[in-house]
């Protein structure tokens, strides 16, 4: 497969049709100013402003309502935005029809044409931009086969998986070499063992063709893996806009701790000292934190740490008395499920290194944050 | 398996009972007196059909009775299709008030609806006051009882026929593939003529057959606001059978209409199941 489209990419790089695909060091970047979307007295998109660089993947991530595909919609022209400016490569296409944007997009239902072939469906867009025949045909030979669905060409769209309605899709939007890719939740019309080849293959077309492209998802793991920034949006606005780490590991808001992955959310009190913080927890024990972040006022806060970030300590007062609830081993790590002295319940996640785990329901033990671990602190 | 189908199968049988009844049985009966050459019905032969088929009068009456039928079918399309595409584009509380409009006729009867014709394109009908008030005309003209005045009016009463499969055909379409059309470079009206309408063709053919099917046969329409200088086949069956008595010609005209309608129909019918197997995914 990488080397179908490695074959594929060159020949387009030995001098193709430069209208083709455009693998062009000079991508189009996407700068969002203030967006602002009503739905009549409904707010989908509230004061948005994001830029997206050239050739970069940035995933739109949050949960359904959060004013993503709303947002989307907006760049590719397909909806007007009540406020704010929407610039493609620096120049401003708020007054541009979607046909004038340059910007092409990948419907979650894929949308395509069901009367044509997928060969018609490739070259509908060719066909609408005027271009001649004997300048579509080797274009569509080559989506196709940068898909691989050369061999079926002549199906039409009902007679293909959901996988191959895709790569027609992505094939169609390609075609008319749009100077930034939008994907409206992508995958999620795929099951799940599909799902994931489609992910890498997407990714590395998008590599390869250094297209500046925007995914709607809200699948977290999805945008984890395969965006280079992620804009985690809730009620229409960006919570925090980051790499996959960043996000992970430093959420700004309590709601990206906890859309993002599972976290232990545990309040205290907050006290600078000279040299440190610490965090006096009402469960007991106490956390030292370097850097708290974004929070560092003294006073309540509530501190969001991972379950791979917390572990078993030693009997010592400043580690965090719990009792061991549930024991989860699920093959490469053991899930530990352990209740606070308030009631609350922690789990925490170890790599399991083989044999019987560590400990069983009932026991009494201690946690601490493991040694460098990220965490975050909220104002309570 | 069997078993099942044939259990509930038996749930056909009222139906399959009141077509045998009332629709297969006077087929059959009318097919069985056009099948004899005198009035009292006692010698069996094709002389109807020989008959009919062989004057130029008779001949005359089909043709202008399915040319009528078409006339109305593609101007009812042509009226009908922007006013279903309206109604797909209208905003929801638009769409109420736009389906009521198209249904509304369909509420009074179709007699109702040739009789306000009448008053319409009478001698002192409304267009014609009009007109004379206008001063454009001196003399009133001759509105009714021409082939034109059955086709206006037969649209009319028709349109409902044509325009609720084309609304229904339209609404199915996926809104993403205007957009997505949109986006990759087609302009509006290439979009209307290469996505919506190949997409609608089944609703399209299924409104054709219904106002063809419907408006060769309409008998008070075409009587009424035809006059007696149109002759077309419904009215010609009543003649010979209730005014000439001739119940054999009669049920050979019958037949004949009959069968020109249901190869015409047959013809469509087979275009609309190869445009719907495309249309769906």
């Amino acid at each position: 497969m990488n080397a179908a489209i490695r074959s594929v990419l060159s020949a387009f790089a030995a001098g193709g049709s430069a209208a083709a695909v455009t693998a062009s060091p000079g991508a189009s970047g996407i700068a969002l100013e203030r967006i602002v979307h009503r739905y009549g007295a409904a707010i989908a998109v509230n004061d948005v402003s994001l830029e997206i660089r050239p050739g970069e993947l940035v995933a739109l991530l949050g949960p359904s309502g959060c004013g993503k595909t709303t947002l989307l919609r907006i760049i590719a022209g397909l909806l007007a935005q009540t406020e704010g400016q929407v610039r493609i490569g620096g120049e401003a296409v708020d007054r541009l029809p979607p046909n004038e944007r340059g910007a092409g997009i990948v419907f979650q239902s894929y949308a395509l044409f069901p009367h044509m072939t997928v060969a018609a469906n490739v070259e509908y867009g060719l066909r609408a931009r005027g271009l001649p025949a004997a300048q579509r045909r080797p274009i569509v030979e080559r989506m196709l086969s940068l898909v691989r669905m050369d061999s079926l060409a002549r199906r039409y769209p009902r007679e293909l998986s959901g996988g191959q309605q895709q790569r027609v899709a992505l094939a169609r939007t390609l075609a008319v070499s749009p100077r930034v890719l939008l994907l409206d939740e992508p995958f999620g019309a795929l099951d799940k063992n599909l799902r994931l080849g489609m992910q890498i293959e997407v990714k590395r077309l998008q590599r390869e063709l250094s297209i500046t492209t925007v995914m709607v998802t809200h699948d977290q793991e999805e945008a984890l893996s395969m965006a280079d920034r992620i804009a985690v949006m809730s009620s229409g606005v960006v919570e925090q806009l980051g790499t996959p780490e960043e996000i992970y590991d430093r959420p700004r808001t309590q709601f990206v701790a906890q859309f993002v992955g599972h976290t232990n959310l545990l309040s205290g009190r907050l006290v600078h000292t000279a040299d440190r913080f610490d965090v006096a927890l009402d469960v007991g024990g106490t956390l030292s934190l370097h850097d708290p972040a974004p929070c560092s006022r003294n006073g309540a806060v509530l501190v969001s740490v991972r379950p791979e970030h917390l572990e078993f300590a030693p009997d010592d007062a400043a580690a965090i008395p719990a009792v061991v609830d549930l024991v989860l081993p699920l093959g490469p790590s053991v899930v530990y499920e352990l209740a606070l002295s308030s009631g609350e319940k922690v789990k925490v996640t170890l790599a399991r290194t083989g044999g019987a785990p560590a400990h069983r329901a009932g026991e009494a033990v201690r946690l601490r944050l493991a040694a460098g671990a990220p965490v975050s602190v909220f104002q309570a | 398996m069997a078993a099942r189908l044939m259990r509930e199968g038996q749930l056909v049988l009222p139906l399959a009972l009141f077509f045998a009844c009332f629709v297969f049985a006077p087929l059959s009966l009318l097919g069985y007196v056009s099948l004899h050459t005198d009035v009292s019905l006692q010698q069996m032969g094709f002389a109807q059909y020989a008959k009919f088929l062989t004057d130029r009068f008779n001949l005359g009456v089909l043709g202008s009775t399915l040319w009528l039928g078409l006339e109305v079918t593609l101007i009812t399309l042509l009226v009908g299709y922007p006013l279903a595409y309206l109604h797909s584009i209208a905003p929801p509380k638009w769409q109420k008030v736009l389906i009521l409009m198209i249904v509304l006729p369909l509420l009074t009867s179709s007699v109702v609806r040739t009789f306000a014709w009448l008053v319409i394109l009478g001698r002192q009908g409304i267009v014609n006051e009009t007109l004379l008030a206008l001063g454009l005309i001196e003399i009133p003209a001759r509105l009714l009882y021409t082939q034109n005045a059955v086709v206006i009016a037969l649209v009319q009463i028709e349109l409902p026929l044509m325009v609720l499969p084309i609304v229904t055909a339209l609404a199915a379409i996926d809104p993403n593939l205007s957009q997505a059309s949109r986006s990759l470079g087609a302009g509006s009206w290439r979009t209307f003529f290469q996505v919506i309408v190949p997409l609608s063709a089944p609703g399209v053919l299924a409104g054709c057959l219904l106002v063809y099917a419907s408006s060769v046969s309409a008998f008070v329409t075409q009587t009424l606001v035809g006059g007696g200088q149109q002759m077309f086949m419904p009215f010609y069956i009543y003649q010979q059978a209730i005014q000439a008595n001739n119940y054999p010609f009669a049920a050979a005209i019958a037949m004949i209409l009959l069968f020109s309608v249901l190869t015409l129909v047959t013809v469509i019918n087979l275009l609309a199941r190869r445009t719907r197997a495309l249309s769906h995914t």
